[in-house]
């Protein structure tokens, strides 16, 4: 559904923001791209939407070569949403907002009604409807982003930094869309420093340094791998450090794993 | 897209070294001479006038960058006067002259305060604005827009990565419609600037900013020998494009 083939791309002669990236994701799958500031995960992603083009190698995208293809027919099934929601939002109204790609995509009038309502109930927005969207908090406007790319139910969802200023039930919210969105076969792409939520709701993590895919896999071994993660500058999720501190054998990713681990060596304690 | 060229590197040329001063005086009536000439032979010498001085400069690639960056907006100031003037005149002869001229004269002011800026390090413009007795606060606004103009034309392009991954086409429709186009990419533009000045107002007032009345300066511009010959030169220059007027009628 996305590849990439030997993709390199360099926004300034002699350092490549990334480098030799082999790539295949497919449809249904949800994915994380984790890596320290300046690994190129936002170079990436830009490559799947045609935002930019390979230097060299080539992305395929829905079997769409996104050298040939323009970025508005890519971003019909390519929803990305971008980190800082400020950097898109426009509007008079927040209704307006959520419009706004559909009218770009020619969507029939009843269709754009039925899925700005849509968007509105599911982002929890209906009452700020007629608000222009720059008086919402960070959060809202974070939400409305969101909305305003999801009302066109993109086949590719790709969210950069989603979890950023979202307080913990927000984070818990996104995790049960990504879920929603998983379980209507949507492939679903998340780059994010956050790596603990990474560990809570993503299977596959792809982890990234230098402009180069140092580690591509379940979620559970890689993070759960000491050297790979100091090579790549990420702190560890708490419970891994916990299951290293409590030298648990395999250490987990997840709560439940842990404290049945835990739980076992208590009772092994008493006995 | 780097827009225009206030992408001020530090150098050791003799343009570089001059007092903002005087370089201020080669702009203003270097400006002046833009303005008030329509003539696109005059036009297109005062423009070639400036070329010399960034080679001395050796700033050619960011002053061929502003000129490439201003490229769209020649094109606009071209087409919008042909347009015009041969609908008031209906003479196709003076619509080509005229806009000839009019983006003529816009690329000899972009070409002028490249050079300005180009070669004045944002510190010693403030410094020398202060030292024309233009209050500090004034100074330092001005200073702190030129500072933000890099940063705002990467964040334009960053709305207008976001703007097309949500379906604008900047490209699409006649020149009206694509002018409109650009209201989703200037409106967010417009308002995190006003965000951020709100942000760093509130840094500068946190570290103590206007606290103290009376500023005094640690370093002090000084005009030299070599301002007061380029002064000379720029004036000399000025009335040798003045003298076209005065002797030979050319406007």
């Amino acid at each position: 559904m996305i590849s990439f083939e030997d993709v390199s791309y360099s926004y300034s002669p002699g350092r490549y923001a990334i480098e030799h990236i082999n790539l295949s994701i497919d449809k249904g799958e949800v994915v994380a791209i984790l890596g320290e500031n300046g690994a190129g995960k936002t170079t990436l992603i830009k490559h799947i939407n045609g935002l930019l083009k390979p230097q060299s190698g080539s992305v395929i995208v829905l079997g769409m070569n996104t050298k040939e293809t323009t970025v508005a027919t890519l971003a019909r099934h390519v929803g990305l949403v971008f980190q800082n929601p400020d950097h898109q939002l426009f509007a008079e109204t927040v209704e307006k907002e959520i419009m706004f790609a559909l009218t770009n995509f020619n969507f029939p009038e009843d269709e754009i009604s039925r899925r700005v309502n849509w968007a509105l109930k599911e982002f929890g927005l209906l009452e700020y409807k007629d608000r222009p969207p720059f008086l919402l908090s960070g959060g809202e406007r974070k939400r409305l982003a969101l909305a305003s790319v999801l009302c066109y139910d993109p086949q590719i969802v790709i969210l950069d930094e989603p979890t950023t200023g979202q307080d913990y039930r927000q984070k818990l919210h996104l995790a049960s869309l990504i879920k929603k969105l998983n379980s209507e076969s949507k492939t679903v792409v998340v780059v994010t420093h956050d790596i603990e939520f990474a560990a809570d709701f993503i299977p596959r993590s792809i982890i990234m340094s230098k402009g180069r895919i140092i580690a591509d896999g379940d979620s559970e071994e890689l993070l759960t791998n000491r050297e790979l993660l100091m090579s790549a500058s990420l702190i560890p999720p708490q419970l891994v450090e916990l299951s290293w501190d409590l030298a648990l054998n395999p250490p987990t990713i997840h709560f439940d794993e842990l404290v049945s681990s835990v739980k076992k060596l208590l009772e092994g304690r008493e006995a | 897209m780097k827009a225009f060229g206030f992408d001020y590197r530090r150098g050791t040329s003799i343009i570089h070294i001059l007092d903002p001063r005087s370089k201020f005086i080669y702009t203003i009536l270097f400006t002046a001479l833009t303005v008030y000439f329509v003539n696109p032979l005059v036009l297109l010498l005062v423009f070639l006038s400036s070329v010399p001085m960034v080679a001395v400069a050796g700033v050619g690639k960011s002053w061929l960058r502003s000129i490439r960056g201003s490229l769209f907006f020649i094109a606009f100031i071209f087409i919008f006067n042909l347009i015009g003037i041969f609908w008031t005149t209906g003479s196709v002869a003076d619509a080509l002259i005229m806009s000839i001229s009019m983006s003529l004269r816009f690329m000899a002011l972009i070409s002028i305060f490249s050079v300005f800026f180009l070669t004045t390090s944002p510190e010693d413009l403030t410094q020398s604005m202060v030292q024309l007795k233009i209050p500090y606060d004034y100074a330092l606004t001005f200073n702190m827009a030129m500072r933000f103009v890099p940063t705002l034309s990467r964040e334009a392009q960053i709305i207008m990565d976001a703007q097309r991954s949500r379906g604008l086409e900047l490209e699409k429709g006649n020149i009206f419609q694509r002018v409109r186009n650009y209201i989703p990419v200037l409106i967010p533009l417009i308002i995190s600037s006003f965000r951020r000045a709100e942000l760093v107002a509130d840094a500068m007032e946190s570290r103590a900013f206007g606290a103290a009345k009376r500023r005094t300066s640690l370093y002090v511009l000084t005009m030299g020998r070599r301002d007061f010959l380029f002064i000379l030169f720029s004036v000399a220059a000025f009335l040798a494009f003045l003298s076209l007027k005065v002797l030979f009628g050319i406007q």
